[in-house]
């Protein structure tokens, strides 16, 4: 621990988890929506790849990573439209065409890589974006306010998310549709146009979630950019309860484990770098098992609706 | 009608010896390598280093003389395999599976294609018709430990590893070895990532590694570009590269490369096979034979102090000639 004080370490471990916290809080926040309505989709992670790649080839082309957050949305929306139509209009199994979807996004993304790039090179995305007033207040201005803007934003979704499943109109028919499709088909609302709904409202922040690793973290693209973050935060919906505050407190569990290991294995303290590595993974799994009991889950989870069965 | 079936035999046979013999032609005029990647072509790293120089050694030879196919994204060893045996099973001359994971697959693949050649590394093991080859990652290793040594201002010198493996665990060990002697005092720092192809997670690391107070860092695999462009955006922060020259990335940041000359050691193997060898070597990459490069970032020679560089250069004579020797740790070879 050399040349650095426990404070500023401590400072340092809660700043990096929140700058972590971004992608998943997104594509947990999208999945929750389409896992509402029943409808798994197991292909966040390839629309996260795509995202991540639209994001990145805008912003290289055009100059303007707010663009490339745009395009990467619309590529997001367009993916859910797809995984829509796959497992709602034609009733295909959810889990499977889920994967088919990530699989058809990991080929697409690359290959469009290689045809129109060719080569990794970076881009200039999103410089932190420290708020005034507050970014300077000890301690939690480091940790809280001073990171990009869509750090920001993610954390401002969590009770966007929170107001509009629970207190909206539309939030209501998506836990319907989510628990009992049937009644809610009797009540006049179109459960398949809710699931499609929510599917691309999923597919947009999943393509966000994509966009902030290119344009927000990492600065460039590479093949497999996502390396597994998309199932994460298909896990985080589950360890969330299918609700944004529980997806929230998962999100940032995860995160600042992640971190924690990091800043350990940085100051070289005496810990086996493997284990550091699964920390994360373990902590994570074991606040699952011992926090949450009783899981609750949206009945009509993965069941394709049908009008006429029961 | 007898003498026009024999006529019809005679024909038929000449066509047949002619199609052999022109078959042979071509098959003694041009070596088809197929090359089996973890990653991609184009990752900046590992795999792109022995693309990159296999297109090289075609366009030396001519692509009459030489066939080059590649598979890409293969980092799990059984659908390696399937690729290597589908390779063998065309006719390759030479089967490359560019990883010390591929070894058993290799092995299994290379007993039922007794002459066709198999070449992999890093590493060691060996068959009759399997090359093993690795790159002496510690030299330029040590070199590149020595620049930071020498020159880092915050003291702190840092490692953005990928798994504690092979090529990795090679390059660290003469990396960590480059900066204590440069500089006892040297705060040196190593973390993984746990995996090769992390971008992400590789800059995160380095970011973290900065935030910690560390201004020379260095990493190994295909992730490592990630923790390259994360130094791009700190004033005073140097990268040294290794694998091959990384400083397209970031030109203003990659001080230095180890660069692979994997195109000579290709070249070798080809000659090896002309004279009947098909396999059972284990070659080297080594400043000795030219086919690792230390090289400076022309952009920015002018950064390192004249006696730091020569100090660099007595260091890779003495490599070379064998005075000094960088440790590994048992059990590496």
């Amino acid at each position: 621990m050399q040349g650095i004080v426990i404070s500023d370490v401590i400072i340092g471990i809660l700043a990096t988890g929140v700058r972590l916290l971004a992608p998943f809080l997104f594509a947990s926040l999208g999945e929750m929506f389409c896992q509402r309505s029943g409808v798994f989709n197991l292909g966040v992670e390839g629309i996260m790849m795509m995202g991540a790649f639209v994001g990145f080839f805008v912003t290289l082309r055009l100059g303007n990573p707010y663009l490339g957050v745009v395009m990467a949305i619309l590529a997001g929306i367009v993916l859910g439209l797809l995984m829509a139509l796959i497992s709602v209009t034609m009733q295909a199994p959810q889990g499977i065409s889920g994967i088919g979807l990530h699989m058809f996004c990991w080929g697409l993304s690359g290959l469009l890589f290689r045809v129109y790039v060719g080569f990794i090179t970076s881009i200039d995305g999103f410089k932190p974006l420290p708020i005034p007033g507050l970014a300077d207040i000890p301690v939690l201005g480091p940790i809280l306010f001073q990171h990009n803007w869509m750090v920001y934003l993610s954390i401002l979704f969590v009770p966007i998310s929170w107001f509009v499943l629970f207190k909206t109109n539309w939030g209501l028919k998506v836990r319907a549709v989510g628990v009992a499709p049937q009644a809610a088909d009797t009540l006049g609302v179109n459960v398949n146009a809710v699931r499609y709904q929510c599917l691309m409202l999923g597919g947009a922040l999943a393509g966000l979630a994509g966009a902030f690793l290119t344009v927000g973290q990492a600065n460039m693209y590479a093949d497999n950019i996502t390396a597994g973050r998309g199932f994460i935060a298909v896990a985080l919906v589950y360890f969330g309860r299918w609700n944004p505050v529980g997806i929230l407190l998962g999100s940032l569990l995860f995160s600042m484990m992640n971190s924690l290991q990091l800043w350990i294995q940085v100051l070289g303290i005496n810990f086996p770098y493997e284990f550091a590595v699964i920390l994360p993974y373990v902590v994570t799994i074991a606040a699952l098992a011992v926090a949450v009991k009783n899981v609750w889950a949206p009945t009509a989870l993965g069941k394709p609706f049908r009008r006429e069965s029961i | 009608m007898k003498r026009f079936t024999k006529g019809l035999t005679a024909v038929f046979v000449l066509v047949l010896l002619v199609g052999v013999c022109v078959g042979f032609g071509e098959a003694s005029s041009k070596v088809r390598i197929a090359l089996v990647l973890a990653s991609t072509t184009d990752d900046m790293a590992w795999s792109q280093s022995m693309y990159d120089a296999l297109l090289a050694l075609q366009k030396q030879l001519g692509k009459d003389k030489m066939e080059l196919v590649v598979s890409e994204r293969l980092g799990n060893p059984v659908d390696a395999g399937a690729a290597i045996r589908q390779y063998a099973d065309q006719g390759f001359d030479i089967v490359i599976a560019h990883g010390a994971q591929f070894q058993s697959v290799v092995f299994e693949v290379a007993e039922d294609f007794p002459k066709t050649s198999f070449a992999y590394g890093s590493a060691f093991k060996t068959a009759p018709n399997v090359f093993a080859y690795e790159p002496l990652a510690q030299q330029g290793a040590y070199l590149n430990g020595l620049l930071a040594g020498y020159m880092t201002k915050t003291g702190i010198v840092a490692v953005v590893g990928p798994v504690e493996s092979g090529d990795a665990v090679k390059y660290n060990y003469g990396f960590e070895q480059g900066v204590r002697a440069a500089n006892p005092k040297a705060n040196f720092r190593i973390a993984y990532t746990g995996s090769f192809g992390d971008v992400v997670g590789a800059g995160e690391l380095a970011k973290v590694h900065m935030d910690a107070g560390a201004d020379f860092l260095t990493g190994s695999s295909q992730q490592a570009v990630g923790a390259v462009r994360a130094c791009a955006e700190r004033p005073g922060v140097y990268w040294l590269a290794t694998d091959m020259d990384q400083s397209s990335l970031a030109p203003d940041k990659v001080l230095a490369s180890q660069v692979y000359h994997w195109e000579k050691l290709v070249s070798h193997m080809l000659d090896l096979r002309a004279q009947g060898i098909i396999g059972g070597q284990h070659l080297y990459l080594s400043f000795a034979d030219g086919t690792l490069e230390f090289r400076v970032s022309p952009k920015l020679a002018d950064k390192i102090p004249a006696d730091v560089m020569s100090k660099i250069e007595k260091a890779k004579q003495e490599i070379i000639d064998g005075t000094l020797v960088i440790e590994l740790p048992k059990g590496t070879k």
